[in-house]
């Protein structure tokens, strides 16, 4: 089952009151709040009425939340190699 | 505030004047307390034994890695798994890289979390935060670079440089500390007066070695792991 990665690029500010209920519908709260849904007929109708503000991927399984933080959070770039004697 | 600006930019020229100016810890007591910065060590945490860390002399690097897994707090990074994926060098990076290679002196720019840092051999890294559960005396492997460069070849990463084309290396100095802040806050209307203190530390680095591999090796290595 694959599912919908959508991500809100533009705020709903200023949108007619219908689109901004479809956002609120969708559960994206602020821009680059990104939500997952599997791919049915309703979903893909709700991503129509807000296609000029979010953008949209297939994927194979959603992520948490805490994994999609930890794919924006970058490396650290370093590791302890050897430990001092404490 | 004006005063300490003008105490601060004297005390800078006579440092600059005087190359042989003594050490901080050489100073009187009142010069020293002129410093705007001061130096703290922190005492080790407890509970850590030192005949299981690796030291420079154990011969066995994955046993020990996993035994310090237990003691040193997770927040350090500790030595990743060994990539599996082999590896594969454009034409042009095993051209160029002996010629860079070849060169003396290199500069690279690393990246410690996500921030770039651009630092040659030798050079001291006033590192923006605290890094929690390192001691003075640490090797840090430092394995993300976006430049690796000479006088006359640079190798650019996309993003990073492959983290086997080069070695670098980083000692833990100790730690820094910025000279006292205090902030006031104040309500209108009322009389109450708040005064934040704030004194961040301050981890300092000192790369310890800058180091390109040998092609050779690499592919030696690679031919071995197939």
């Amino acid at each position: 089952m694959s599912y919908f990665r959508i991500t809100l690029q533009r705020s709903g500010i200023g949108m007619p009151k219908r689109t901004q209920g479809v956002l609120k519908a969708l559960g994206l709260r602020h821009r680059m709040a990104t939500v997952f849904y599997p791919v049915t007929p309703e979903v893909a109708g709700q991503i129509m009425r807000v296609k000029e503000l979010v953008s949209v991927e297939e994927v194979e399984k959603p992520l948490t939340k805490d994994e999609v933080r930890a794919e924006r959070r970058p490396d650290p770039g370093f590791y302890l190699e050897t430990a001092a004697p404490r | 505030m004006f005063s300490r600006a003008i105490r601060r930019s004297v005390l800078d020229a006579k440092i600059t004047s005087t190359p042989t100016f003594p050490p901080t810890f050489l100073l009187p007591f009142g010069a020293r307390y002129l410093q705007t910065t001061t130096q703290h060590i922190d005492p080790p945490p407890q509970g850590l034994d030192a005949p299981k860390l690796p030291l420079k002399s154990t011969p066995e690097q994955t046993n020990s890695v996993t035994s310090i897994a237990n003691h040193v707090r997770r927040s350090v990074p500790l030595q990743p798994a060994p990539i599996a994926k082999p590896l594969a060098l454009d034409p042009s990076i095993t051209e160029m890289l002996p010629l860079l290679a070849a060169q003396p002196s290199h500069y690279i720019t690393i990246h410690i979390h996500g921030k770039p840092y651009l630092v040659t051999a030798g050079d001291t890294v006033r590192l923006p935060f605290h890094m929690p559960g390192v001691v003075p005396g640490d090797v840090l492997r430092l394995n993300r670079a976006a430049n690796l460069g000479s006088r006359d070849y640079t190798l650019k990463g996309a993003p990073y440089v492959d983290e086997r084309l080069f070695e670098c290396r980083a000692r833990v100095m100790g730690t820094e500390a910025e000279p006292l802040r205090i902030k006031e806050k104040k309500k209108r209307r009322n009389r109450r007066i708040n005064w934040v203190q704030t004194k961040l530390k301050f981890t300092i680095l000192k790369i310890a070695e800058v180091k390109i591999n040998r092609l050779e090796e690499l592919q030696r290595v690679g031919q071995e792991s197939l």
